[in-house]
């Protein structure tokens, strides 16, 4: 602690870089009353690569592998929305047999993200055989990943005009079994979250952001829904197959830490869904189109990440590198939103309230 | 496609909007599932704060912001901000053309307090001041980098070399243990 400011009676206490929830980096200078914090200032930087600046010099196919490799957590979501930018510009329709396949990859994604940040909550509260019993059950993803792409983090799913990877009968079949043994354990794991006394006495009233302040910041994803904002790009600018599915928005009132991990876990059961639905009309057909002249021009895609909205801009001079290109990941409202939730909360619960926003650090400085 | 598809945004809204624009108005282009994506390139940067207000009163949501250089070409500086707004599902793209030797922009912070991080993002990388920002220290960048890191085009060719500064060697040759003898 540094010194004691004489005026106020408040002290500064920093937290991080390297911080106890995190594997990233992130810096965080509190000033607290007692226990109790009154105010956050966010540093942020740590682990900037100048990515952005790298994809200006690599051509349209190349930066297919470097976003992929912006974050790992939603690692299928960077292709696959920079993808979209480049069908969008150049017109390209992509056949309905990658749609399905890209919704397929992309909630596989989403599921062992979203186990992954529940998880992470039992370990810092300490329920460290919840947090073992909810990894062994993201395990199951990890495994599919590896049976059908090859890969436990970077799927490489994703090309311009539609997808890399097929599946057959039996890939489904084993996609199909996986899912089942997921969601019966991810009912209990559901129960334990919800009603679990030691759970909802450390999550419940924690790290609260009102609906007015959610919409003030532009917060997306399960901080935005855990709110009660219905936001979901899924649903509201429709892409790749989602169209064709059925699907809920899935919110929760609370506006908490509980709240926000109820909206991921009951996310899981409605991914687990569309992938079943992809599965059962998946249509025949080809798995790309080829490539055209990628003209001179600009153009937005949007895509809901498992942390929410995930947008990339793209803009070409005609040459097969972009003149300029941009990507805001979902997290980069979230961080700043931080300091509401963190405002009058105890120290102790810090590394729940980061947690409970699912923080990307390396998405978010690329 | 350059007229508005339904619904895209409110008469009124598209109307003040069209009004700060360039001659050409809205351009407006749909991805392959139908949604709506619209282009506007303001005639005066000035009217920024204005046309920010008119957004944010039609409900919109301020997406992200895009500070480019649409040439990229050494010794031709130029530079322009596309701002990004989802509203209500309809994309929008709001862009500004910055005075190459002056490049500013004021701050929509007032109506859109997330513009905060994205306005803080585009003064470091691309040395842009911005009046009237509540917060203007750095985002990523440390203080001792100088601003604009993203204005600076390095040929390849250059890049590849491994070319340095003088200063560097110099100071190589200065801790040499052979000389100070």
């Amino acid at each position: 602690m540094s010194t004691p400011d004489s005026t106020t009676q408040t002290w500064t206490l920093p937290v991080g870089p390297l911080h106890v929830a995190l594997e990233e980096p992130m810096y965080f200078k509190l000033d607290v009353d007692g226990e109790i914090v009154r105010n956050v200032e966010i540093t942020a930087g740590h682990v900037h690569r100048g990515m952005e600046a790298l994809a200006m010099r690599r051509n349209l196919f190349q930066n297919i592998v470097l976003t992929e490799r912006v974050c790992s957590l939603c690692s299928n979501s960077h292709p696959f929305t920079y993808c979209m930018a480049v069908e969008h510009l150049a017109g390209i329709e992509v056949p309905a047999r990658a749609d399905h396949l890209r919704v397929v990859a992309e909630e596989i994604k989403r599921t062992a993200s979203h186990l992954f940040n529940v998880a992470i909550l039992a370990h810092i509260i300490g329920f460290k055989s919840l947090f073992m019993h909810v990894m062994e059950v993201r395990e199951i993803m990890q495994d599919i990943k590896e049976t059908v792409y090859g890969n436990r983090m970077d799927l490489a799913a994703n090309c311009i005009g539609g997808v890399k990877y097929d599946v057959d009968a039996e890939l489904l079949a084993m996609l199909l079994a996986g899912l089942d043994k997921v969601e019966r354990n991810a009912r209990e794991i559901y129960r334990i979250y919800a009603s679990d006394p030691m759970v909802t006495g450390r999550t419940t009233g924690i790290g609260v952001l009102p609906p007015d302040e959610a919409r003030r910041f532009g917060v997306v994803g399960p901080v935005a829904r855990g709110s009660g904002l219905a936001v979901d790009v899924r649903r509201d600018v429709p892409y790749a197959a989602y169209p064709q599915l059925s699907f809920d928005v899935i919110t929760e009132e609370g506006c908490d830490v509980r709240a926000r991990a109820l909206v991921r876990l009951r996310e899981v059961f409605e991914s687990i869904s569309i992938i079943r639905q992809c599965v059962a009309t998946l249509p025949e057909g080809a798995m790309t189109v080829i490539m055209p002249e990628i003209p001179a021009g600009q153009s937005v895609a949007r895509s809901e990440a498992p942390r929410g909205e995930l947008m990339y801009y793209l803009r070409t001079d005609g040459t097969d590198i972009p003149n300029r290109l941009k990507w805001r990941v979902p997290s980069y409202m979230n961080w700043d939103a931080l300091g509401v939730m963190m405002r009058d909360a105890n120290v102790a619960d810090i590394p729940l309230i980061v947690n409970s926003i699912d923080p990307c650090i390396s998405c978010t400085e690329r | 496609m350059t007229t508005m598809p339904d619904n895209a945004l409110t008469a009124p809204l598209a109307t003040a909007l069209d009004a700060l624009a360039e001659a050409e108005g809205f351009t407006w282009t749909r991805d392959a599932h139908g949604n709506a994506y619209g282009w506007l390139r303001l005639a005066e940067r000035d009217t920024l704060p204005e046309a920010a207000r008119l957004l944010a009163e039609g409900g919109a949501r301020l997406a992200t912001v895009t500070a480019y250089d649409p040439v990229r070409e050494p010794g031709v500086p130029r530079q322009e901000i596309a701002y990004h707004f989802d509203v209500h599902g309809t994309t929008l793209t709001v862009t500004v053309v910055l005075d190459p030797e002056c490049p500013s922009v004021p701050s929509i912070t007032p109506h859109f307090r997330n513009a905060d991080w994205n306005e803080r993002e585009f003064m470091e990388m691309y040395d842009i001041a911005v009046p009237g920002h509540p917060n203007p220290r750095r985002l990523f960048l440390d203080e001792k980098l100088d601003a604009g890191i993203m204005n600076t085009i390095v040929p390849l060719s250059t890049m590849t070399n491994g070319a340095s500064t003088q200063d560097l060697w110099e100071r190589i040759l200065a801790a040499r243990p052979g000389d100070k003898a």
